[in-house]
């Protein structure tokens, strides 16, 4: 009888211990039953060629939008822009749901796919990269809709960085919500613009003349803005960016090795001499506050300016870009196949396009700090044209200049690459 | 009354037995399921050993970094295990000595069992990191110049701080069910041992160290147990590499691409069996005393 007992208790902590690995995907399968795929799931129906008709089906739904829940500023301003304006246009509730990683959406959307559940319970989903790799590889997106809302006429479909998503097709099946750029931060009380370095060689020169003063963000799930600055060094080691758009196996095999070297000659005069590294934009961002290092990082087209509303970082915090391959791209949202409220969604992806809340999303004192996902030429209305323009002049001295931001930029490399550097850093970088 | 089957052991566990069964039981299928490669959504439907294959040959991804996981893990929970059982060892003599102001010491005991391990672990970082509160306050007061010299005590290459976040999350937990043993044995033994001349180390090795044996050697497996197979504390108190098991296994279950699930699911699949025999070696050193 008490081996029972304990064995029972046993099994009860390894259930306890292993919820994250295996509990929560199986949970679906056990606790809801599959739904019948007959009844109607939408009690509206809609025709996508047809905007009333989208909203009428809307009217009364309730949005749950999975969206990566970190930033308390990012969540007050989703709560107040878009929360607000859905309910006051077309009578739809916006449910934010925050989420630690994206990831957690996706495998949500694959637990209730195995399961059967459908309609399942994520109508939005925050996503670009590797996410949406992986929803697009389960052929798990509701498909077709992108270039059918309306705002999708303010989008430059035909800019590769947009109809790409890390180098994979975007195929109309996600929308663009705001745009991001790699992108350093300094304190101008520290040092001057001068001493800036403004390459990847000149960051290792910087570096080993400060020894322990300079840490990047290591590459990997949750450091995605680490893996970002390497591949800007693989870009300038091999001389071009270009070149990494498609995949081609022999060309990282020939520059591979070149990437390693630099980052192992660097890691010697890192913080720490690199024996860890930062694992997240916010452990580095605290270091940089705590005076441990030098530089941060951020991808926020606001620059430093959304970290100093925050507290998080002085009030003399500066964002600055090297002279080329600072990475830039743009974030969607996505419409899983078996989402319950799709019309809602639709209004929702819609709204995030809407010209008024373009120019607010990019003021640092809303708290969202990203990009235009719009092309500004393509807004007629005068009075919102006038909006965007002077949001842009509004971003201040924490933000990196426009000019310099332009004549940096350049596309992220195809996806395949993504495991390659990410892997290849820890085992080469890393673990040397 | 034991034979009416109202009272059969087995009728009062079904609840338990239930829950465990159905919860556990389908995310056992489902993880083996998924750790031989099956992946209907992306449409594989045939069962292969290769994850496990990989894992043990080292081979892959996942397989390079496994055999140093599993030292690492077995590492940081060996130690935290027998440092925390030798200490609350100790700690449990001590108060069972001072029999009497029993609130005091419950409460000293009792206190952070209420903390979360989660919690726990945020409170050391914000202490012990060398951007935390002691840093500052070494610097402040002088001690060190600045707060990065503060020596690294969490998230460092060793496990120092994970095994300090168990110890002390731990001995509590091994002192309660020790003075519960304790507590429960005529005091007589003891005393006939001091009148015999026994010093106080032979009191401890050869009276009180049986007495509690088989409760302390139960708790220390359970320790063990949950420490090698959990996720939140080497998830925010290790470094990025060595990592543990558990944190290795979800690096892969996340991984973009859904067939490196495999991989992980495999990781999650060795260390339940791992933990499955320390359990059945538990069970056989019950049986034998």
């Amino acid at each position: 009888m008490k081996r029972i007992v304990f064995l029972l208790v046993v099994l009860t902590m390894l259930l306890a211990a292993c919820a994250p690995n295996t509990a929560t995907s199986a949970q679906p399968a056990a606790t809801n039953p599959p739904v019948a795929t007959d009844a109607p799931a939408v009690p509206g129906e809609f025709d996508i060629n047809n905007w009333d008709s989208v909203l009428v089906a809307a009217k009364g739904q309730t949005v749950n939008w999975y969206i990566w829940g970190g930033s308390d500023s990012i969540n007050a301003f989703v709560d107040n822009f878009y929360g607000v304006a859905l309910k006051e246009r077309y009578g739809i509730t916006l449910n934010r749901i925050p989420i630690a990683d994206t990831v957690d959406a996706v495998n949500q959307v694959l637990s209730e796919k195995q399961a059967g559940a459908d309609p399942g319970a994520v109508d939005l989903i925050w996503i670009n990269g590797e996410n949406f790799f992986t929803l697009k590889q389960a052929n798990l997106l509701y498909p077709d809709w992108a270039q059918k809302l309306p705002n999708s006429q303010y989008v430059n479909w035909d800019n590769p960085a947009i109809n790409r998503d890390f180098g994979n097709p975007v195929d109309n099946l996600e929308s663009p919500w705001s745009s991001a750029q790699l992108q350093l931060v300094y304190d101008s009380a520290r040092m001057n613009a001068d001493e800036l370095p403004r390459s990847y060689a000149d960051f290792k020169t910087w570096a080993c003349a400060h020894p322990g003063r300079a840490a990047y963000v290591a590459p990997g799930a949750g450091g995605f803005i680490g893996t970002r600055f390497v591949k800007g060094a693989l870009f300038e080691i091999s001389g071009g960016a270009e070149q990494w758009a498609t995949f081609d196996q022999a060309l990282w095999d020939k520059w591979s090795p070149e990437l390693w070297k630099y980052f192992n000659e660097l890691e010697s005069c890192l913080w720490r001499n690199g024996e860890t590294y930062p694992k997240d934009e916010a452990e580095l961002k605290n270091l940089f506050a705590n005076n441990e290092v030098d530089f941060s990082m951020t991808n926020d087209i606001t620059g430093a300016g959304t970290g100093i509303a925050a507290g998080l970082l002085p009030a003399t915090s500066r964002a600055f870009v090297f002279n080329n391959y600072m990475i830039g791209d743009f974030n969607y949202v996505a419409i899983p196949s078996n989402a319950p409220h799709k019309a809602a969604a639709l209004a929702l992806a819609n709204l995030l396009l809407e010209p008024e809340f373009q120019a607010a999303q990019i003021l640092p004192e809303n708290g969202f700090g990203l990009g235009y996902a719009i092309d500004v030429n393509r807004v007629t209305d005068s009075a919102a044209l006038a909006a965007l323009e002077a949001a842009s002049t509004k971003l201040g001295d924490s933000a990196t200049p426009a000019s310099d931001l332009a004549n940096s930029l350049v596309g992220d490399a195809a996806p395949e690459y993504q495991n390659l550097i990410e892997q290849g850093w820890l085992e080469n970088v890393l673990q040397k | 009354m034991r034979s009416h089957p109202l009272f059969s052991p087995w009728f009062s566990l079904a609840p338990a037995l239930t829950i465990v069964t159905v919860l556990l039981g389908a995310s056992l299928v489902y993880g083996v399921a998924q750790s031989l490669g099956l992946m209907s959504v992306i449409g594989q439907d045939t069962l292969s050993l290769d994850a496990y294959r990989n894992l043990f040959t080292g081979q892959g991804m996942a397989g390079r970094e496994f055999w140093g996981s599993l030292a690492f893990s077995l590492w940081v929970s060996i130690a935290s295990t027998l440092i925390s059982s030798a200490l609350a060892l100790l700690v449990a003599v001590w108060l069972s000595e001072r029999r009497g102001s029993g609130g005091a010491e419950n409460l000293a005991l009792n206190w952070n069992l209420a903390f979360p391990h989660l919690v726990w672990s945020v409170a050391l970082l914000l202490f012990l990191s060398q951007s935390g509160l002691l840093a500052r306050w070494a610097a402040a007061a002088g001690i060190i110049q600045t707060p990065a010299d503060f020596p690294v005590l969490v998230r460092d290459r060793y496990g120092i701080g994970i095994t300090l976040h168990y110890v002390s999350k731990e001995i509590p937990f091994l002192a309660l069910i020790i003075l519960a043993v304790l507590r429960t044995q005529p005091a007589g033994y003891d005393l006939v041992a001091e009148n015999l001349g026994a010093s106080r180390w032979q009191r401890l090795r050869y009276v009180t160290l049986p007495q509690v044996a088989p409760a302390l050697l139960s708790g220390a497996l359970l320790v063990f147990a949950f420490i090698f197979s959990s996720y939140e504390v080497p998830a925010l108190l290790g470094v990025n590499y060595p990592r543990m098991l558990p944190a290795l296994a979800l690096r892969f279950f996340n991984d973009p691409d859904l067939r490196s699930r495999a991989d992980g699911m495999a990781i999650s699949l060795v260390i339940t069996v791992i933990v499955l025999i320390v359990a059945a070696v538990s069970l056989k050193k019950g049986e034998q005393k």
